[in-house]
């Protein structure tokens, strides 16, 4: 009976013990920090660092994007939260744009932090009332983005000198 | 007294075992990057896998493991489960022993994997037992560890020493592409290939049945021979 006991014990641990271990090379944490962040990740229980959203927030509504992208990061290690990423987006945005020409790789990184928060964001619709924003879709921040990477005649036309960054 | 020991070999056997060829398995592929500190998970190449099925081969060719006894229709499903599963942790351990000891690009990965293929090639026409095969086994692995984590490794060093130098010298013109790894690799692949010998030594030919088991199958040898004579 102890024998038949240990068996199954072995064999639930052995799967266990396996599962963690393809768990961890699919996810590939760089740190024991990482770690715990993806296990918080997969057990539900993960939540953003709201300080340091927050000085994220401030520093992004005093034109300190990079500063803010930092903040936020640090916010959401795991980039599992839809709001932090499409704000990381709009400061890729926002520090990015130019009235003469956009900054491509801010332009890129700030597409792949707004695909993230679509992806993450329930039905793929993700909506941010921020009266300091002048968009407040992602979808909207994400045609923007894509509009900056594309290169077209347009570009050209000298009327673009006046338009406004939103 | 009998009981303590029956617990503990069942403890050795489900347990333990699968415990230490799983922590082989995972740490087999961990690298840590020299610069940044960060872990490196590098997943089994698909010629660690074709070397762990020459390997696992070779155990069964050697007798370190008899697959008759590992699995039965007289035992129980359970028991032929939890072997099943010790064999499979068993084969990824093998495949992240390897990886463990493999230059992770480049010429230097090909030349390991060609020598580790040849051997386990032509071992498998040889006669072995399982005591000599895990000797074998020992000095090829650490063969290996030398080579990867303190020749190659120490060669391509950024402060690299004598022997940096005239390798650079020698191999002028040869582009050997050696990522840079943190010392602590070496240890960790150290503990690994220990773990991975200790779980090799841990694992019988012939899987330890229960004493019940044991008097049954005598008993059942008995009336065999019993009925053999009365036939004569």
């Amino acid at each position: 009976m102890q024998r038949k006991v240990i068996q199954i014990a072995g064999i639930v641990w052995t799967l266990v013990y396996a599962s963690i271990i393809v768990w961890i090379y699919a996810t590939e944490p760089r740190s024991f920090k990482e770690v715990a962040t993806n296990s918080q990740v997969a057990a539900g229980i993960y939540e953003i660092n709201q300080e340091k959203f927050n000085n994220g927030l401030a520093l992004f509504h005093r034109d300190q994007f990079r500063a803010a992208r930092d903040e936020w990061a640090g916010a959401d290690p795991a980039q599992k939260d839809p709001r932090t990423q499409f704000y990381i987006a709009y400061a890729c945005y926002r520090e990015g744009w130019g009235r003469v020409y956009y900054d491509n790789a801010l332009f890129k990184q700030g597409l792949e932090a707004v695909n993230r928060a679509i992806n993450l964001a329930p039905n793929g619709i993700l909506i941010v009332d921020d009266p300091n924003l002048q968009m407040h879709t992602a979808a909207e921040l994400k045609a923007e983005l894509e509009q900056g990477t594309e290169t077209s005649w347009k570009d050209l036309n000298p009327l673009k000198l006046f338009r406004q960054r939103k | 007294m009998k009981d303590y020991t029956e617990r503990n070999r069942a403890l050795l056997h489900f347990i333990v075992t699968p415990t230490i060829l799983l922590t082989v398995a995972l740490l087999g592929g961990l690298r840590v990057d020299a610069q940044t500190r960060q872990f490196i998970f590098i997943a089994p190449p698909l010629v660690t896998l074709v070397l762990a099925i020459l390997l696992g081969s070779l155990f069964v060719r050697a007798g370190a493991i008899d697959l008759r006894q590992w699995f039965a229709l007289e035992q129980p499903m359970l028991t032929n489960l939890a072997h099943l599963l010790t064999l499979l942790a068993l084969f990824f351990a093998s495949a992240q022993a390897f990886n463990s000891v493999l230059p992770e690009n480049g010429l230097l990965h090909w030349m390991f994997s060609f020598f580790f293929l040849w051997t386990l090639w032509t071992n498998q026409f040889s006669a072995f037992d399982a005591r000599r095969l895990l000797r074998s086994l020992i000095v090829m692995f650490s063969t290996a560890f030398v080579l990867k984590h303190l020749l190659v490794s120490g060669l391509y060093a950024p402060a690299g020493g004598w022997f940096s130098k005239l390798a650079a010298v020698l191999l002028q013109g040869v582009a050997i592409d050696v990522p840079a790894f943190a010392p602590v690799t070496g240890y960790v692949s150290f503990f690994a290939l220990v773990l991975y010998v200790a779980g090799l030594l841990l694992i019988a030919p012939v899987p330890a049945r229960p004493a019940s088991s044991d008097n049954k199958l005598a008993v059942r040898e008995d009336a065999l021979s019993e009925s053999g004579d009365l036939a004569e």
